[in-house]
């Protein structure tokens, strides 16, 4: 069940979303993107996969923007490969009409092995 | 390509239009209505559709991958914040240069500035990149 703002708390654990980065997806992204194909997943393909997939468990109100990004990467990702992300709440500010989230994605693989971290400040429209 | 500090990675130059924006919406799958809905955007204070922050970030780390190749997609460490939106007609130019070389072991760390502008040399997004570079490299 996706949750809404008002509803998270520093510390909130989102369950687990998995999903498969097949090839098509990753040929999509490339020819979208227009980077240089390589023999693995470029890793903001990983990262823009995970992004999208927390529509699947929060209510993010029309007009949200990112305010800041932070990536590590661990390892690449072949094309094919099970992505497993679970995102968590690192922090959250509501002050006037001022709602900001930031969020902390870590992405394993079939094997459990860390591929990448990734935290994101986000700024909801406001109320 | 010698790695050393104060040299300038090549730098990428990219149009965006509102179909790029559509398409990186349908392979992202993140079809925010800010991104894709110019009657929805129009209505909002930034007056507008902006690309998906990750469609040039994307750009930012293509640069980072042809200077340091798969160490970038290994090890790479990247902290960049949005200045300003990027909007459809935009020409985005990545640039970057490497501020800091290190040893660390069998390894050297450079850190680098990266920056996005648009064409009137507005500030896009700016920020830190860090690679763990093998010395075969």
């Amino acid at each position: 069940m996706p949750t809404n703002y008002d509803e998270l708390t520093p510390g909130f654990e989102f369950p687990p979303v998995e999903y498969r980065l097949e090839e098509g997806i990753v040929a999509d992204y490339v020819a979208v993107v227009g980077v240089e194909q390589t023999g693995h997943v470029p890793p903001l393909a990983v990262a823009a996969r995970a992004i999208a997939s927390l529509g699947e468990l929060m209510i993010l109100p029309p007009g949200t923007i990112h305010a800041s990004q932070e990536f590590e990467f661990h390892g690449l990702v072949s094309p094919g490969d099970g992505i497993s992300c679970v995102a968590k709440v690192i922090r959250k500010v509501s002050r006037g009409p001022i709602r900001m989230l930031t969020l902390e994605m870590r992405i394993t693989n079939e094997s459990g092995a860390l591929i990448q971290v990734g935290r994101s400040a986000i700024v909801l429209p406001g109320a | 390509m010698t790695l050393r500090e104060g040299l300038m990675l090549p730098e990428l130059v990219k149009e965006i239009t509102q179909a790029d924006i559509n398409r990186y919406a349908e392979a992202s799958g993140d079809y925010n209505p800010i991104h894709i809905d110019e009657a929805f955007a129009a209505g909002t204070p930034l007056k507008g559709t902006i690309a998906h922050g990750m469609l040039v970030l994307a750009f930012v780390s293509e640069m980072l991958a042809r200077t340091f190749g798969d160490a970038w997609d290994e090890s790479g460490r990247l902290f960049v914040k949005f200045k300003s939106p990027t909007r459809p007609g935009d020409t985005v130019t990545v640039s970057g240069q490497i501020d800091a070389l290190s040893a660390e072991s069998d390894i050297v760390l450079a850190t680098c500035s990266v920056v996005c502008r648009n064409q009137a040399d507005e500030v896009l997004v700016s920020g830190e990149a860090r690679v763990r570079i093998p010395d075969r490299l």
